[in-house]
């Protein structure tokens, strides 16, 4: 396990570069993002332990960052001044773009992976804005009325993105239908509905099995291109799949002591997923979509509603002392590695099989 | 600003700041258990309890819960009793069951059967039954006598038209025959499986020589025929007489497989045959409250679910995560598993599959050890539980059990 002290700056997202295998980024803020400055730092891996590259502070609490997918030295920062920052490793101190139309903290950018001249980022001023990083004003804004922690295009089409927000729904955007007044919103899921009964009720919202709380991440599937997992305040993480967005969560996974943070699927396999919580510990699970020794038909598309399936943790890390607020996964090399970031000013990296139970 | 955002974080830690399970809070509408016992389990055919009549144990554990609990009879509105075998249900001799054991005609009574987990629905419909307002107190329970009604009139002939179904057929394969064909199929060992059965034994053992067993069973007194002498006499049933002492994975190893030739079912490790009873009273907080009685645990949420009649021991394996995912808990948050070793090997398999932790796992023993009544086990379980879980100082309890024809259940308990 390796770790790098973010002296004075506590943690709140890690990404690793998806150009080299050996650089990763951190945004941290000072004062716990509360108040004060923020920090963008460029990592990397040596064989002395990790290194900084290059770090620009910036006049505001840094939330999330993205790499950029058509530039190996650039990088997307989210600011407690409702501003969008990018960042170039090759220049110093100041950012080489700067976008501002959101009127609150940003709180999450995304880039997209396969139309790699778009991004987009959430709000807390309750919208989520799609960008070029090759103009100065946003291409689009869509209202989510809720503060939104975390916004992310689909990994599998160039024109859906989805969010959660803090009224506990994910929406998901479908920017191919036309300009109307749903502003391209095709799905919206209530994260907290109860299951859809196999037996036809009334139509509407079926009754909430557990009270709503805020959604504060979510992330899709790399390899089932209709699954998505979110996870928040209730410490729970749930999956669905949106093509059958009214049956309910498809696995839920209970465990986390305090809310989740953040969420992420493994980019090497199916059904592993790894989540970062306040009550510092990061935890990796299986929500059991593999399962092999499956019992009857297991198509939901089929198969009709289903009770959720009960994921199952597989191991966890306890090295942080603080909020963990950031994970990672590595691309490259042998699946396992992964990075996290807290509130501790630690950021680790280490192998998800060794803490395997 | 940095007030508003110091807010959203203490709200993200507020709502899911409670540090483990809410499902260990408190609440006046929780329906709670206030007394949970049984009979000792006896061996069919030649125990302690081979002349009694399953009515008649259903009575001595009626008349315990009035005495134990102190409960006016005249307050306890349903009973419910679970039950495989008696023919009729048993309905008319359990009603009559609780007119001996002292409850006014005024207490409904009724008799249930959904297999080997007819105990835990008999307590689950009661406890729904409060939920919902139908009665405001009740006894969950379950007997079996199968010494004197375990036979082939058990099962109905079957009809052409079920008989064309292939799934339906199959609900009527015997338990070790199929059993035996999912040990093949699944891989189970029967290493693994006595290795299973024998733990069984000698944690019921350790559990019955450290007295572990008498705050849930209740002494009996009974008729009984010795078969020597053909003396009739007048004896006191304390004790579990299925429990034997030295079974180890190497002695159980010898005995001839029961089902097939290559077979690697046996008396060893599959549950015994056995008479016995069980009773839980149930109400709400409120009224436990109001009338003094002391609470001893709490019932959280129950799951019934269908599987392959013929993988029927696979049941727990489905029905558990269903349970927990209603009464929102990990895996790992649940202290003690107590699931029914109908046979070690559909036991093991749910065990290993769901990676439970084998020291979580029927700590006094099981149904291999003392028995399975089957319209028993299902209330005898949550008497074992609720005293372990409090013994031990732990919280949350699982009770699980595979259902012929293909079903399984669970509940989730607290103790308090």
């Amino acid at each position: 396990m390796l770790h790098y002290r973010t002296e004075g700056f506590n943690g709140c997202a890690v990404k690793y570069s998806p150009f080299f295998d050996n650089r990763l980024a951190v945004a941290a803020s000072a004062n716990f993002g509360l108040v004060g400055n923020g920090r963008l730092y460029i990592l990397e891996l040596t064989p002395n332990g990790i290194a900084p590259l290059k770090w620009f502070t910036t006049q505001d609490s840094l939330y999330d960052l993205a790499w950029s997918e058509i530039h190996e030295n650039q990088v997307l920062t989210a600011s407690g001044d409702g501003s969008i920052k990018l960042f170039d490793c090759t220049t110093d101190e100041f950012p080489i773009q700067n976008w501002k139309e959101h009127n609150r903290e940003v709180f999450s950018v995304h880039w997209n992976l396969v139309a790699k001249d778009r991004f987009c980022s959430s709000s807390w001023d309750g919208t989520v804005r799609v960008w070029s990083p090759h103009r100065p004003q946003s291409l689009l804004t869509l209202p989510t009325h809720s503060c939104t922690y975390s916004a992310a295009f689909s990994p599998h089409s160039p024109d859906i993105l989805s969010c959660v927000s803090s009224d506990s729904h994910v929406r998901v955007f479908d920017l191919r239908t036309p300009a109307s007044a749903s502003n391209h919103l095709t799905i919206q899921i209530p994260i907290h509905a109860a299951p859809a009964s196999p037996i036809p009720g009334p139509p509407g919202i079926p009754p909430a099995a557990v009270p709503p709380s805020e959604a504060l991440t979510h992330d899709w599937n790399k390899y089932r291109p209709s699954v998505l997992a979110t996870a928040g305040v209730d410490r729970t993480i749930r999956t669905f799949d949106i093509r059958a967005p009214h049956q309910g969560p498809l696995a839920i996974m209970p465990g986390h002591e305090y809310a989740i943070r953040k969420v992420a699927w493994s980019p090497h396999l199916a059904d592993t997923l790894l989540s970062a919580s306040y009550d510092m510990t990061c935890r990796v699970w299986s929500d059991r979509s593999d399962n092999t020794t499956t019992i009857g038909d297991s198509d939901l598309m089929r198969s009709g509603p289903a009770s959720p399936v009960l994921g199952m943790e597989m191991g966890r890390m306890g090295q942080h002392t603080e909020f963990v607020m950031g994970v990672d996964w590595c691309l490259f090399g042998s699946e396992g590695w992964c990075a996290s970031v807290g509130w501790d000013e630690s950021l680790y990296v280490w192998d998800v099989r060794a803490v395997m139970r | 600003m940095a007030r508003e955002r110091l807010g959203q974080v203490a709200s993200h830690l507020e709502s899911g700041a409670r540090k483990g399970s809410s499902i260990t809070e408190k609440q006046p509408d929780d329906i709670v258990v206030t007394c949970a016992l049984r009979t000792a389990f006896t061996k069919g055919g030649k125990g302690g309890f081979k002349d009694t009549a399953a009515a008649d144990l259903l009575t001595g554990a009626f008349k315990a819960v009035i005495e134990q609990s102190g409960i006016k009879p005249g307050l306890v509105e349903d009973i419910a009793v679970g039950s495989v075998l008696p023919p009729g249900g048993g309905a008319t001799e359990f009603r009559a069951a609780a007119l001996v054991a002292g409850f006014p005609e005024d207490t409904a009574v009724r008799s249930l059967n959904r297999q080997c987990s007819s105990g835990l629905q008999a307590v689950v419909d009661i406890a729904n039954a409060i939920k919902s307002g139908m009665i405001e107190v009740g006894i969950g329970a379950g007997v079996e006598s199968m010494s004197l009604q375990y036979g082939p009139g058990a099962v109905t002939e079957f009809s052409e038209l079920l008989e064309s179904h292939p799934e339906a057929a199959n609900c009527k394969v015997p338990m070790g025959m199929l059993s035996e064909q999912m040990a093949k199929d699944r891989k189970i060992t029967r290493a693994a499986q006595d290795a299973f059965a024998a733990s069984s034994y000698q944690k019921a053992v350790k559990a019955q020589q450290g007295g572990l067993f008498n705050e849930e069973i209740v002494p009996l007194q009974v008729q009984w025929t010795d078969p020597k002498t053909g003396e009739e006499k007048t004896i006191t049933v304390k004790a579990d007489d299925g429990i034997r002492d030295g079974i180890t994975a190497e002695s159980l190893g010898k005995i001839r497989p029961a089902f097939a030739k290559d077979g690697s079912i046996h008396a060893g490790n599959a549950s015994q045959i056995s008479d016995g009873a069980a009773a839980v009273l149930l109400m709400k907080r409120s009224t436990a409250e109001r009338l003094g009685q002391k609470i001893v645990g709490k019932f959280v949420a129950a799951s019934v679910v269908g599987v392959k009649p013929l993988l029927m021991g696979v049941g727990p394996w489905k029905a558990i995560p269903v349970a927990l995912a209603k009464a929102g808990i990990s895996k790992d948050e649940v202290d003690i598993y107590e699931i029914n070793e109908a046979f070690a090997s559909q036991c093991v398999w749910c065990v290993n599959e769901l990676g439970l932790p084998l020291d979580k796992i029927n700590p006094k023993g099981g149904a291999i050890a003392f028995g399975h009544p089957l319209g028993c086990t299902g209330a005898r379980q949550v008497s074992t539980l609720l005293t372990e879980l409090k013994r031990t100082n732990k919280k949350i309890g699982v009770t699980s059990m595979c259902v012929g024809t293909g079903m399984g259940m669970a509940a989730v308990w607290v103790a308090e």
